[in-house]
């Protein structure tokens, strides 16, 4: 198709609503925020220009180092679990048997419930008097494998990727089924005929072919996990003592409890410029892979 | 033959305990809103020694849902309306065409997924304070539809990008025009696309509650979210009430997915025709 | 201040607030409405109020009634209420403050959040509201006031009184092992000591939101070793510094109680609600908890539970220097006025104003189990026994200031997070250190 005139028209109609809707309510937020984190400013009253102040506090504070530790942590976590596994289910419930719509839909669930009761759930389990886990443990004579899950700052942080990576299995499931649906059936007789079969085909056919979905759910699950905050929170607060800190749950306390809206305007930014970085060394490295 | 038919029983069964234990969750949050607060300390993983139904029809009038349910799905479905209209538009153009400054318009789509919502709380409200959208449905609508129309054209241009180029041309050719074609070739196909996109929207804007509670203040345009807020004072904690609001919140969603869940469903004989 | 930075915690997530802690709501946003311009002469104004009295407790449906009553009384006024759940309450003011575009009439917390309000000139004094009625300005107890004054003008009239740090006690299981009440710090560390070897948790804490061991128990446990007057010196920067060796000796004490055993395990994840349900069940001997929790017991607890019930003051320090006869307290939250609000607004502001603090309210909200910065004769018949006893105590002891109603939001935010830190074992000296860090750069920032 060329870009004659008349699809120039189009592409620019087409794209019009999208990019003002956009532009006005997302891209100008952000750099009013970004300006925001050149200002001493408290949320209220006059702020202060400090130029690079907020920013070069922000690279030398260490627990936004730790929040950053923390958030790779749930990054790789969820690129390296979410992934792979909604990836797998994917491939064993293609099928339309009724057991697998069952577990499709079953794991799709714990999407339907919000943050809060997941968290809430979650927190039961861990729970240090009446949890769950512990009862188990001591059930199965593993008493000494008893830990305070969510508050031994040793173990807390991979106590809590396990519920991340459970919550949000669900739309790459959904976004990996929808592509292997989408492989034409001539492919399947083809790699028949050419007895390409099991992990073969999976490698060589099927993997290919939906290389353009799991770099779109490598993108969603790098820029979730960035921005993963709701279950956190709800479960330890970001705390104790900042140990299990993100950096999105860093910046808002920053802004919403301690009223550093400057500061935090400049962790946000910095998230931002972060994840970009990611998101580009990640398409980068997976475009290799792939040519 | 024997081996794999073991080996699939095996899988099935392991996943069958896998799904199970993600179901658990919900059956906890039904079971804990007809459970009194105390039984829901002491108890919290069995079943009720009383069972108390009428929970859920306190519930629904101690935080006035009716009014509560009604604006959520006005919200949720313009908004959803909105996100797959302008998205799919968008993505089609990004899978279909190539024109100078689209790595521009990709760029900054791809900087949008990355923003932390909460971060632009502040600036956001000053923006519509200003052109007095605050109180409005619009609101809510017009963000909700911004934030996600990154991921819905991500998703759907990934999608689009798996066309094969020949059956556009060959409509192009029949005189189906760019519009033709989005319209009566692009938006049927994507359905399975359309569908993920739209399960995702849906919960997203259905549970929101960060910017309802910033930008609606108006009692008569509160989201179902707020009229659950009104369960929280900071002093005291009646569970049962809140599990039962939080259940009856939960129920559309699940109703929505499992109808989204038939159409990538029926997406998938579709493309199996094509084929 | 209580449940200030509690309530934050759950803040802005996806319906957070369902869970943090919930009554249940009534309709007192809806008729808002009513009764509007039935033209009985006088000039009719809108009035826009917001306030945070959502639940289900009693004080809140006391305060709501009051409202409503008003609207009755003034059919010239027509109110635009908003009634905002806590767990949401503050983050909504902030962004309508920071964009300047405050209610004619709000629920405001004394101390910081005045001083910021008014530093953003937001808000007007009600000083001639309060010297028109002199009986009642003369009735609020000493230093009611203090916290809402700037200068010469006071912005607003608390309508609580939040005591932070009461020291629970179970008689029964107390009695069962033979202890007192623990008077000085040598008879707790004994009492915890009995308690742990008969397996009972000593004192319940939930610290997860983290301000708690700071309002609750360091407020008061810090005054006790340091004196009040060090700590207002330190709070504002003013020749005495979080790095003294008296503040790491505060911090080594609550170090030492933890080290004792006298908290349950997996203190950290458990919040205050969760707290103070233990406590009840009868599985801690003891709770150091605030007044917010009476209202929350006589709502969870059994009667039987609540019988067993004492209220004491932190047991005395060895050689402190503070007075060991002292609750940490705070005044509660008030009415703040919006800075535009003039002419027959104003009036009718004040009317609502007067309605909402005057003495006719404080003596109904004391009787809704809410403790009040007021002189009022309480009926005890009205209240539970745990609340008679509490309010016995608070009107027998002098009050001393809590951390986080003092130091501003920031540093509080590094005492809360370096108290959690401490009780995990943190050094008490490397904590000191950064507290007073947090505190230079808040001072520093301010004289900009």
């Amino acid at each position: 198709m060329t870009s004659t005139g008349r699809a120039r028209g189009f592409i620019a109609i087409a794209l019009l609503p999208a990019l003002l809707l956009f532009l006005f309510f997302v891209i100008v937020p952000i750099f009013w925020s970004a300006y925001y984190g050149f200002f001493d400013w408290k949320g209220i009253g006059s702020a202060k220009f400090i130029g690079f102040g907020n920013y070069a506090e922000v690279i030398h504070d260490p627990v936004f180092w730790r929040s950053f530790k923390n958030n790779m942590l749930i990054v790789a976590a969820s690129v390296f679990g979410q992934v792979p596994i909604a990836l797998v289910l994917a491939l064993l419930l293609l099928r339309n048997a009724w057991i697998h719509k069952f577990i499709r839909t079953s794991v799709f669930m714990p999407m339907v419930l919000s943050s809060v009761v997941v968290g809430i759930i979650w927190g039961y389990i861990y729970h240090p008097e009446i949890g769950i886990l512990n009862f188990l443990l001591d059930r199965l004579g593993l008493a000494s494998w008893k830990r305070q899950w969510l508050s031994d700052p040793s173990v807390s942080m991979y106590s809590l990727m396990v519920p991340i990576i459970w919550n949000y299995i669900g739309p790459y499931l959904i976004l990996f089924l929808a592509a292997l649906q989408n492989i034409p059936s001539e492919m399947d007789d083809a790699a028949k005929i050419d007895g390409a079969q099991g992990s073969r085909k999976l490698f060589s056919i099927t993997l290919p072919l939906i290389w353009d979905t799991i770099k779109v759910a490598v993108v969603l699950c790098i820029s979730g996990s960035l921005k993963a905050f709701d279950l956190i929170y709800i479960m330890t607060g970001g705390g104790p003592a900042h140990s299990t800190e993100l950096l999105a749950s860093y910046m808002y306390n920053n802004t919403f409890s301690i009223y550093r809206f400057g500061y935090g305007s400049a962790v946000s930014t910095t998230i931002i410029l972060i994840s970009l970085v990611l998101i580009a060394g990640s398409q980068y490295l997976m475009k290799r892979d792939n040519r | 033959m024997q081996l794999r038919h073991w080996r699939n029983g095996l899988t099935n069964g392991l996943m069958t305990v896998y799904a199970l234990v993600t179901l658990y969750p919900l059956f906890w949050l039904f079971i804990s809103s007809v459970k009194s607060n105390e039984e829901f300390y002491s108890r919290p993983f069995r079943f009720p020694t009383t069972w108390h139904w009428d929970s859920f029809s306190r519930a629904w009038k101690i935080s006035d849902m009716g009014t509560g349910m009604f604006n959520s799905v006005i919200v949720t479905a313009v908004s959803l309306v909105l996100t797959l209209v302008v998205g799919a538009l968008a993505a089609y153009v990004l899978s279909r065409f190539q024109f100078r400054l689209k790595w521009l318009v990709m760029g900054v789509f791809l900087l949008g997924m990355l923003i932390p919502i909460h971060s632009t709380l502040v600036p956001l409200f000053i923006v519509m304070n200003k052109i007095h959208l605050l109180n409005t449905y619009g609101a809510l609508i017009f963000p909700y539809a911004a934030f996600e129309l990154p991921i819905a054209i991500f998703i759907l241009q990934a999608y689009m990008n798996t066309f094969p180029k020949e059956i556009e041309e060959a409509a192009f050719i029949d005189g189906m025009g760019y519009w033709g074609i989005f319209a009566k070739m692009m938006l049927p196909l994507s359905a399975p696309a359309l569908s993920t996109v739209g399960i995702l929207a849906v919960l997203r804007f259905w549970n929101d509650f960060s910017f309802a509670l910033v930008f609606i203040s108006k009692p008569a345009l509160k989201t179902l979210p707020l009229s659950l807020s009104m369960f929280a004072t900071g002093y005291m904690t009646d569970y049962q009430l809140t599990m039962a609001a939080l259940a009856i919140a939960v129920i559309p969603t699940i109703v929505v997915y499992l109808i989204f869940q038939k159409s990538i469903m029926q997406g998938m004989v579709a493309g199996a025709v094509k084929g | 201040m209580k449940k200030k930075t509690g309530a934050l915690a759950a803040l802005t997530l996806s319906a957070s607030l369902a869970l943090a802690g919930c009554g249940s709501g009534g309709k007192e946003s809806g008729n808002a409405n009513a009764n509007n311009g039935q033209g009985d002469g006088k000039e009719k104004v809108t009035l826009s109020l917001w306030h945070n009295y959502t639940g289900d407790d009693q004080r809140a449906k006391t305060m709501r009634a009051i409202v409503e009553q008003y609207q009755k009384d003034h059919p010239n006024v027509e109110l635009d209420i908003q009634a905002i759940p806590p767990d949401g309450y503050r983050t909504r003011l902030k962004t309508v403050a920071a964009a300047n575009e405050m209610p004619d009439l709000f629920v405001m917390w004394p101390g910081v959040m005045t001083k910021e309000f008014q530093a953003g000139d937001l808000i007007q004094p009600i000083n001639e509201l309060l010297d028109s009625k002199t009986e009642w300005k003369n009735n609020f107890l000493p230093g009611s006031f203090d916290g809402f004054t700037i200068g010469s003008d006071i912005y607003s009239a608390p309508i609580a009184l939040s005591p932070t740090s009461i020291l629970y006690y179970n008689k029964s299981i107390l009695d069962a092992n033979g202890l007192q009440v623990p008077k000085t710090w040598d008879d707790l560390l004994k009492a915890v000591e009995v308690l742990k070897s008969k397996k009972i948790t000593p004192i319940a804490l939930g610290n997860k939101a983290a301000w708690l061991a700071q309002s609750s128990i360091f407020s008061s446990l810090a005054d006790r070793v340091t004196g009040t007057e060090w700590f207002l010196k330190a709070a504002s920067n003013d020749g005495a510094k979080f790095t003294d060796p008296e503040f790491v000796k505060a911090l080594t004490y609550l170090q030492d109680l933890q080290k004792a055993g006298a908290f349950q395990d997996g203190f950290n994840a458990l919040d205050n609600t969760q707290m103070e349900q233990y406590f009840a069940q009868g599985k801690a001997a003891m709770m150091i908890d605030g007044g917010w929790a009476l209202t929350n017991l006589a709502a969870t607890a059994s009667q039987d539970a609540m019988s067993q019930m004492g209220a004491a003051v932190l047991p005395s320090i060895p050689g402190g220097k503070g007075d060991p006869n002292t609750l940490s307290g705070v005044v509660g939250t008030g009415l703040g006025m919006g800075k535009k609000v003039s002419g027959a607004k104003k009036q009718a502001a004040y009317d609502l104003l007067y309605a909402m603090a005057g003495p006719d309210a404080q003596k109904r909200v004391l009787e809704s189990n809410q403790l009040v910065s007021y002189k009022v004769d309480l009926d005890k018949s009205k209240v539970t026994p745990i609340f008679a006893e509490v309010y016995a105590l608070v009107n027998s002891v002098n009050r001393t200031p809590v951390y986080d109603g003092v130091l501003s939001s920031a540093v509080a935010d590094e005492v809360n997070n370096g108290l959690q830190d401490l009780l995990m074992g943190g050094k008490p000296e490397t904590i000191a250190k950064k507290i007073q860090d947090a505190q230079d750069k808040s001072t520093q920032s301010d004289k900009k």
